[in-house]
């Protein structure tokens, strides 16, 4: 089932979703590539698309998880993570 | 029923297989997966069977097969539990994604599905948004069923690149060229192994005749030399067999240069519980091997347990047959590494931290002989949120290209601790300690 009723938060902007799309495909299809500002001068992004790679950590309702692998919901607030500094 | 719990990491075809073969021998299993559904990378494909993506017809049936008889057995499926590793005392830590929590188990036996990971060789620019592998294209569009808006070069090696254009080209939207850096000729002994596996040549056919029918760009012994932005989109430097460069400005570049057993975590912990490795993990042969091997690794577990075993000979010989037909292929796409020669320092190495080559050829270049464990420790190479899966295999190779004598292993740059993949402090600390029914 496709709805365009449901959405999540991310930094604020609503984002819609279908069914079963996780946070990643979601915000693809917004057209939204920069997730972050990751580390050491590479930017947060989608790249393995099965959680390997960790480049698309968000935060999810203030815990950082994989966007590629987390469920889409409804009313999630997902933020980038600012950069970490080691 | 045996009340002795076994427990299987990885829902693809190898940890349901696996699975299902331990519950058969009167073992009480349960399946963990990392993601919301089961299906593995393989298998991966959206609810809604309008927007199904073309996969061949005996991929479909492996899948359903193995879908329909878990559905009927009494195996225990968690999704969203992630596997974080064994630590001293034995107990197997699973992170429950749903409540954040750190649950712990000791199983008997434990079998480890954890699949493969994509290779992508280093070139400047390829961490840019933007920039995925093939396989995570791939993930995108068997999800959604919807091909990524944008032009799609596809660039590496591997009959993956062919596979994931055809399905560009199918959801209508044809890549604009698939570049394969290997030159080597199809030899006869290729061949031979490839009749055997006459399955592979129909798939193969079943990609090709669409690109060609649809006029794409397929050229062997290309490569890409440099990706760097060009407003939104990004502007890619290729460069082909005799050295000629051409710019192509793409939206998305696809990454791809064949698979690797995802071998983080596979590491037998001292007081673990007894475990068996299963399907891409432990050798890369692909869907139908992950099937038989995932069976004979719940074989092992049911002997190891004194359960009675079936015969599995048919499994075996299952395994064989795919191993010769991924050597004949891996003639084909005889990935042998890039000349680094060429990388500029400036190429980021590794992704997760901005390490970049110049300091990597710095750190080699100061004296003393580097070791492994400096390599991570010092070098900052293999120590990032992706623990190495992306950068370890390179730097080794790149390393051992600098130098005589004994090359540094992979699994020594990236070491074998808990947790394999980042939890949260809060999971081990914020909550109560959980008391699942072990």
């Amino acid at each position: 089932m496709t709805s365009t009723s449901q959405a999540f938060l991310f930094d604020g902007k609503a984002i819609p979703f279908d069914s079963n799309e996780t946070i990643a495909m979601a915000l693809d299809r917004a057209g939204i590539r920069t997730l972050g500002a990751g580390q050491g001068n590479s930017t947060g992004r989608y790249f393995c698309g099965i959680g390997t790679c960790q480049a698309c950590t968000v935060s999810v309702d203030g815990t950082r998880m994989e966007a590629c692998l987390t469920p889409a919901r409804i009313g999630l607030q997902v933020e980038r993570i600012a950069s970490v500094s080691l | 029923m045996s009340d002795r719990e076994v427990l299987v990491i990885g829902g693809g075809p190898a940890g349901v297989a696996a699975a299902l073969e331990m519950a058969r021998g009167g073992l009480k299993v349960t399946l963990c997966e990392q993601g919301p559904r089961l299906g593995g990378a393989i298998h991966r494909q959206p609810d809604d069977p309008s927007r199904r993506v073309r996969v061949p017809k005996a991929q479909r049936q492996r899948w359903q097969a193995l879908a329909e008889a878990l559905a009927a057995s009494p195996v225990t499926v968690l999704c969203r539990h992630m596997f974080a590793g064994v630590e001293g005392s034995g107990a197997v830590l699973l992170e429950d994604r749903a409540s954040g929590r750190i649950v712990t188990r000791h199983p008997a036996a434990l079998v480890l599905a954890l699949g493969g990971v994509e290779r992508a060789t280093p070139v400047p620019g390829w961490q840019l948004p933007g920039v995925v592998t093939a396989g995570g294209l791939q993930m995108m569009m068997k999800s959604t069923g919807r091909a990524p808006d944008g032009d799609v070069l596809l660039a590496g090696s591997g009959p993956l690149l062919v596979a994931v254009a055809a399905q560009l080209t199918a959801l209508g939207k044809a890549p604009v060229a698939v570049l394969e850096r290997s030159t080597s000729a199809v030899s006869l002994r290729a061949l031979a192994g490839l009749i055997r596996a006459p399955a592979y040549l129909w798939e193969a056919a079943g990609y090709l005749l669409p690109l060609t029918k649809a006029g794409i760009r397929l050229q062997r012994g290309a490569s890409v030399r440099s990706i760097v932005p060009a407003g939104d989109r990004l502007s890619v430097t290729i460069v082909d067999t005799i050295g000629l460069e051409q710019r192509l400005v793409v939206d998305r570049v696809a990454l791809h240069d064949g698979l690797l057993p995802n071998g983080n975590g596979t590491t037998p912990a001292p007081n673990g519980p007894f475990t068996v490795l299963a399907g891409d993990c432990r050798e890369v042969l692909g869907g139908v091997a992950a099937i038989a091997d995932g069976r004979l690794a719940g074989l092992a577990v049911l002997a190891r347990l004194g359960q009675a075993a079936p015969d599995l000979a048919g499994a075996a010989a299952t395994l064989r047959r795919e191993r010769r037909t991924q050597s004949a292929l891996n003639t084909l796409f005889d990935y042998s590494g890039s000349d680094a020669a060429h990388l500029p320092d400036d190429t980021v190495i590794c992704r997760c931290e901005g390490r970049t080559l110049g300091q990597l050829r710095g750190m080699l270049a100061a004296g003393d002989r580097v070791s492994a464990r400096e390599i991570k420790l010092n070098g900052r190479f293999g120590m990032g949120a992706c623990q190495g899966r992306f950068c370890a295999e390179w730097v080794a190779a790149f390393v051992a290209s600098q130098r005589d004598g004994q090359p540094p292993q992979v699994a020594e740059i990236v070491g074998s601790r808990w947790p394999v993949k980042p939890v949260p402090v809060s999971a081990f600390v914020d909550l109560p300690p959980s008391s699942p029914s072990e």
